[in-house]
């Protein structure tokens, strides 16, 4: 049962508030259901409203993006127009307008496709804390999450070279569906050969994981049928699918190498 | 437990009330407020029959606590209409029979209403895309769909096409 509501204006303020039976509400979308099923453990919220948290930077070939952005600004945004159709994807227009960027760190899959694809960026978190200020790779936030007394303030990554970006997202209906399988990649190529590739899957596990697998095996080889269907195939040990409502394990497993080669090659 | 004195704009209006810590905005419009169009169904935010416009965004009700948004603009079905003129969108739902049991509507209105005042003349896929978030039981869609597409046009000779309540 909640006993107050906080909506702080301050960051510091926001961070002394923190205490274990509180929890801090962005947008809402992930939390707001548990309270609203009356099972939830928390006596506060923290509410973000009031941080001005949000907001959106790119220059330099850089892009830093409030953690309170929602995703509706996101896919708003036409300089990180590459990432509209991840946004796209993601639950329905009313649920953007609420959901965050940084909440989406935070979502269990088989959501939490913005997270795949920072994970493929390999995304800077900004996070803080009673001791200020620190920084961590999106990964480390996504396999660890943050600690008890602090909060995510900021995401930011590279922006990448047109044409390097590749996303595709399984879905049982094409709007509002959770994921089967989501698919993200950076695929830099050095005259005809893969420089580097970070391939990072949603429905893979119950985080975003990424491939190394797979990105190995594309290492140093031209992008083709060939040799983007056998490290495809290698995902598979870098992947462990799990059975929901929305797809079996055994699916899940049976399609993950066909959408990534549909990501890389579109087809 | 201590509860909090609560200000919004609603439809137009100054609405003040009593929160309890966590009410959430569905339930201040529809126990505080009496505004009862907007309907309590999942409470997940998947179904979208709570769907209010705040400070201009359609945002499902059941999810956000009221005291986070203190001071906000909130509009919702009861606002539509003007006096006993209906809105083009209700005229065109009513005329293509658009509404069933009704539980929906409400949220899909407020979808639409959202939409045509973003983009005046929408695809058939934009009209897909925003009422995406509400799940209707009744109708399959196609009716609601081409009711917003009408609106749309009913929208360009306003005034023209609005019908009266009590016709």
């Amino acid at each position: 049962m909640l006993q107050r509501v906080h909506v702080p204006n301050d960051l510091r303020d926001a961070v002394s508030l923190l205490h274990p039976d509180a929890a801090f509400l962005a947008g809402g979308t992930l939390l707001m259901p548990i309270v609203n099923n009356d099972v939830s453990p928390w006596q506060e919220l923290i509410s973000a409203r009031g941080l001005g948290l949000d907001g959106i930077e790119v220059a330099a070939g850089a892009a830093q993006i409030g953690a309170t952005t929602t995703l509706t600004a996101l896919g708003r945004d036409e300089r990180l127009a590459f990432l509209h159709p991840v946004v796209e994807s993601i639950a329905s227009p009313l649920i953007r307008n609420l959901a965050t960027v940084g909440g989406n760190l935070f979502a269990p899959q088989p959501y939490g496709d913005l997270a795949v694809a920072l994970l493929a960026l390999d995304a800077q978190v900004v996070i803080a804390g009673a001791e200020g200020e620190r920084h961590a790779p999106v990964g480390q936030v996504l396999s660890a999450g943050v600690g008890p007394g602090e909060i995510v303030t900021q995401v930011s990554f590279a922006t990448p070279r047109p044409g390097t970006f590749f996303y595709t997202k399984a879905m049982r209906r094409k709007l509002n569906s959770a994921s089967i399988v989501t698919v993200a990649a950076v695929i830099e190529q050095a005259g005809s050969k893969v420089d580097s590739a970070r391939i990072a899957l949603g429905g893979a596990g119950p985080r975003p994981v990424r491939a190394p697998n797979a990105e190995a095996a594309l290492a140093g080889k031209p992008l083709n049928l060939e040799t983007v269907t056998a490290a495809s195939d290698l995902a598979l040990m870098d992947a462990a699918p799990f059975t929901d409502a929305h797809a079996s394990a055994w699916y899940r497993a049976r399609v993950l190498p066909v959408h990534i080669r549909r990501a890389i090659l579109g087809a | 437990m201590p509860s909090t004195i609560v200000t919004l704009t609603v439809n137009g209006q100054e609405a003040e009330f009593l929160a309890k810590p966590g009410t959430t905005l569905l339930s201040a419009l529809r126990d505080n407020l009496g505004l009862v169009a907007a309907k309590r169904g999942c409470a997940q935010g998947t179904c979208g029959s709570c769907a209010v416009i705040v400070d201009g965004l359609e945002v499902p009700s059941c999810l956000i606590p009221v005291e986070t948004i203190a001071g906000a603009e909130v509009r919702t079905l009861e606002g539509l209409a003007t006096g006993n003129e209906l809105s083009p969108l209700q005229t065109a739902f009513i005329e293509g029979f658009a509404t069933q049991c009704g539980f929906c509507t409400s949220g899909m209105l407020m979808a639409a209403t959202a939409l045509l005042e973003e983009n005046t003349a929408p695809s058939r896929d934009d009209v897909v895309r925003a009422i995406s978030g509400h799940v209707c039981r009744c109708t399959g869609y196609e009716a609601i769909i081409d009711a917003v597409l009408v609106a749309a046009e009913l929208e360009k000779t306003k005034g023209f096409a609005s019908r009266s309540v009590a016709d």
